[in-house]
Formats: C-alpha cells, structure tokens, sequence
C-alpha cells in the first residue's frame, strides 16, 4: 500500500459538525494526504460520482434522502467500483458485519476514532477494494477458461462421434451407390420412370454422402493454431488465471524453469491444459501444499526414464525434446484408479463439480502436438505430470 | 484375353456382392470374395488374384495386419493390394496422390469408373 499517495474522497454527511471533525482530523493527519469534497444528501452524491473521479467514499448512514443499509445498497449498486466506509453515529451490534458483507470495506463509529486511524482505514479501503476487484476478474477469467475447455471436449466427444458415426455410413452408401451403377448398366427400359428413379436414388445417396463429408469437415474444424512459443511464459499465463484459486488453497507454485528453446504449439490449448493440470492439483491439495513447475530441455535417452516416451513410437532415441514437469504434494494417484485417468467422464470428485473431462482433453491436445503426457507417483508422495513435445 | 483375377477382403457382404456384380459385368474381371479378415491370405494363396482389393477396418483383424501377413507370405506378396476403405477420406486421398505409406487407397464411396481405373493402373505391366 503506497500511503504517499493521494487519496480522493467524497464525504456524504449532513451533519455539519461531523463534516468539521472530519476536516480537521484528515488535514492534521500524519498519515497520507486527502482531498476532500462534502456533500449532503445521497442524489447529491451521485451527482458528484458521476462527474469527478473519488477514491473512496465516506458514507454517513442517516442521510435526508435515504436511511441505514439502504443507502449502502445504493451506493454499490450505483457504482460499483468505489471503495464505501461507513461512518455513522448510530451504533448498533452486526450492522458493522452486515455493512461489510454489503459491499462496505469498513465500518467506523463516529467519535470512536483517532486521526490516525480513520486515515489508515481509507487508505486499507481502498486497497481492499482494489484485491477485491482484482480477485474478481481472475475469478471471471477462470470460469471462461473453464468453459472453454468444456466447450472444446464438446467439440472432440462430436468429432469421435462424427468420425464413427461416418465411417458406418459411409460402408451402406458405398454399397447402395454401386447397387444403383449396376442396377443403371442392366435396366433398359423403355419406363422413363425406372430411368429416373435409379437417377433420383444416386443423387440421394451422393446428397446422404455430402452430409457426412460435412459433418466430418466441422468434426475437424478445430484445428491448431501453431506458433513458436515459450512454455515457459505459457505456464507463467497459466498460473495467472489460476492464482486466486491456487491463493485460496494455500498452495505455493515453484517454477523451476529452465532455459528452453520455443517450440511450435497452439498456445491457447497448451495453457488450457496447464490450468487444467493446476486445477487438478489445487483440488488435490485443499489444505495447501506446493506445486513445483520444471521444464528443461535435452535429447531423449535409452535411460529408463524416458522409455516411456517411445511406446507409441512418436519419440525415438536421440530426439530434442522439452520436458514440463508439474509435480504436487497431494496424495498421489491411488492405484486402482491409475488406469482410468484419462478416461472422457471418469472422476472421483463428480460430488465437487468434477466432470472428468481435464486430462482426456489434455491428452487430446498433447497428442494433437505430438507429444506425450503421462501422471505417475513420486517417491516422496504427491504425484508428477510429464508432458514432453519434440522441438 | 483372360479375365483378370481380383479379391476382395472386406466384412461387409454387401459391399462386396456389389462390388462384385459390377466388376464382373464388365466382362473384364473375375472376382472373388472373402468377408473374413482372418482367412484373407489363405483366399489369397488359393485364388491367385492379380489384385486384392482390402478394407482397412474389419472385426478380428485390421487390414494393416492383413497386409502384413500377405506381404510375409512368399507366394502373394508380389499381388498388388488397393485399400477400399471409409477411414479415409477423398480429400485425404487426393492431398497423398492416391496413396498413403506407399498403399494405393481409395475412400469409399467411390465411383465405379474410379475403381476401375485404379485396378487397370495395377495390373499394368510395369507394376
Ligand atoms: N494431481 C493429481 N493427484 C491425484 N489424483 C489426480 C491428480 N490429477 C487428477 N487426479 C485424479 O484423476 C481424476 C481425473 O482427472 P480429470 O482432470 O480428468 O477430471 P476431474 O479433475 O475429476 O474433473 P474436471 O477436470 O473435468 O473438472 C481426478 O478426479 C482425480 O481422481
Ligand atoms: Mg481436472
């Protein structure tokens, strides 16, 4: 908090002897400056609010025009983005809770404080207001990654649904347009009729066949957007969006980050995915812990470690690679589960909102780089994510 | 001149009975039928077809292991196979030039004219 600078407030206040003690207390005060305007009644303050810029607002509750909490209400409502403390005369027991809960960052009795400390409750309102305000449009951040990410396992359950759905169709439509070729060499007829049946049949079928082309080309629409990138301000971005949430669990992230070369990604999936991977640690972790984010760079070994890695032949030995490695001190993947993971749906908090689509869509989207990701237990409890890309 | 001799592998019966009535209609071919992913080869070494024509996806085996089979079986790996198959798309087939890890594919449904051509390509001499 900077006390050197200098704060705008907007007294509301009708009665013109507390106007007078706030005057004097605030131009005495050894704490910061303050730049003062009064006004009387609550229309009048919005007058104000609306033409000039204010830190913070010093709001008597038993004004002409409005009384009690109402006021409060209004004040909030009206703009939003001001940070409010109460100053009142009528003291009663949880209004000073019930203000705070409202949208008041503080609440103060008149005659109950000193100079000092009412200019060090404007000067904490108006931090207060400020983390708050901050907290808020990471929580709104949060929830639109978060739907995003729906959206786009929407999109892959379509695509794998699409890609079944038309190589089934495709097979009949194969057979019923050679049925129609063959049919059309053996039938001559005099029968217009016929002729234009078996014509009708074939373009029906080659309509029946677009149809599937295109419900194939949107199923593949969602292609990467690739660019040299560097993991390391993805991770960075990542632990932005999530920070509120990593805060509240109390869980420290340690970026151990290496100096790695760029590689080609589609920076949005990959962060979707890093924050899928924070997230999952964060709900892993809800008595705090830390979450130690590594990545390096070296080629791929005939070491045990990095067998793993050629299983599916998309690596081989000698390959440049770059390697994130995420590793928290939650309990570990339990055995019996180890298998399932990465299944679409499959989680063991569905009680807590969990729809089980994090690490299926992270496979999705690694594979889609050709990259590897992969969870496995620490020895020292907790549990590590790899995700290698080839660079 | 002697028909020339084509086998289909594929585990659509329908499919291949099609297939079938069109090729032979044109008084050019001999076809011969296998709906079994698993008795292709064994189709194969007994008909001596000069093509076989092998769907990618079937229940029990997939054609990549059909074609594996053939291609270590000394008296057929010299019959050139064509991929007739829904896994693929024309797009996808055009973008390789017809073939994909050297195998000539053609996405179904394709057109007869198409599947001719692609047989008489080979069966030419130089194949
Ligand atoms: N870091 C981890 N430590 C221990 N278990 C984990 C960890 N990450 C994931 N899991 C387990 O894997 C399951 C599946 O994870 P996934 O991210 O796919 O789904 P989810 O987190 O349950 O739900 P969603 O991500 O869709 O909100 C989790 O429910 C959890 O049991
Ligand atoms: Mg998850």
């Amino acid at each position: 908090m900077n006390l050197k600078k200098f704060l705008r407030i907007l007294v509301i206040e009708n009665n013109e002897i507390d106007c007078k003690i706030l005057k004097g207390m605030l131009s005495e005060s050894s704490v910061g400056t303050f730049q003062l305007d009064f006004t009387d009644s609550l229309h009048k303050a919005f007058e104000y609010l609306q033409k000039h810029n204010f830190d913070v607002v010093l709001l008597d509750l038993n004004l002409p025009d409005c009384k009690g909490l109402e006021t409060l209400k209004r004040v909030n409502d009206e703009f939003p983005d001001i940070a409010i403390v109460i100053n009142t005369g009528a003291y009663e027991d949880d209004l000073g809770l019930k203000a705070v809960s409202h949208g008041a960052q503080d609440y103060l009795i008149k005659g109950k404080y000193t100079s000092y400390a009412l200019s060090k409750a404007l000067y904490y309102a108006v931090e207060r207001k400020r983390v708050e305000e901050e907290l808020k449009s990471a929580y709104t951040r949060l929830k639109e990654a978060q739907s995003q990410l729906i959206q786009i396992e929407k999109m892959n359950v379509i695509g794998g649904l699409a890609s079944g759905v038309a190589h089934e169709v495709k097979n009949p439509l194969a057979t019923i347009l050679y049925g129609i070729e063959y049919l059309t060499q053996k039938i001559q007829t005099e029968d217009e009729k016929i002729g234009l049946t078996l014509k009708t049949m074939k373009e029906s079928a080659q309509k029946a066949n677009n149809i599937v082309k295109d419900l194939l080309d949107f199923a593949h629409s969602s292609k990467l957007d690739r660019k040299p990138e560097n993991l390391n301000d993805i991770i960075e971005k990542s632990l932005q969006l999530t920070k509120v949430l990593l805060d509240k669990h109390r869980v420290q992230a340690i970026k151990q980050f290496g100096v790695i070369p760029s590689i080609s990604v589609d920076a949005n999936r990959i962060e979707q995915v890093i924050v899928d991977l924070i997230l999952n640690a964060a709900y892993v972790m809800p008595e705090g812990g830390a979450l130690v984010f590594r990545t390096l760079t070296r080629k791929l070994t005939k070491n045990y470690n990095d067998v793993i890695f050629y299983i599916d032949k998309k690596f081989s030995v000698g390959d440049s690679i770059v390697l994130v490695e995420i590793e928290d001190t939650g309990p570990g993947i339990p055995a019996e589960i180890k298998d399932k993971i990465f299944d679409p749906f499959f989680t063991t908090r569905r009680a807590s909102g969990g729809v089980g689509l994090g690490l299926s869509v992270a496979k999705n989207i690694i594979q889609s780089h050709g990259g590897e990701i992969m969870l496995e237990n620490r020895k020292e409890g907790g549990a590590r994510v790899k995700i290698c890309l080839k660079v | 001149m002697t028909k020339r001799k084509i086998l289909i592998i594929d585990d659509e019966p329908h499919f291949t009975r099609m297939v079938k009535f069109n090729l032979e209609e044109t008084g050019e071919y001999e076809v011969a039928v296998e709906n079994e992913a698993s008795h292709g080869v064994e189709a194969a070494m007994d008909y001596n077809p000069d093509v076989i024509l092998l769907d990618v996806i079937m229940p029990g085996m997939e054609g990549p292991d059909v074609i594996f089979q053939l291609k270590n079986t000394e008296s057929v790996k010299h019959i050139p196979v064509i991929f007739l198959t829904a896994t693929v798309t024309k797009d996808e087939v055009e973008a390789n030039h017809g073939t994909i890890a050297g195998y000539s594919f053609l996405a179904k449904p394709t057109s007869l004219t198409e599947l001719i051509d692609c047989i008489e390509r080979k069966t030419q001499p130089q194949y």
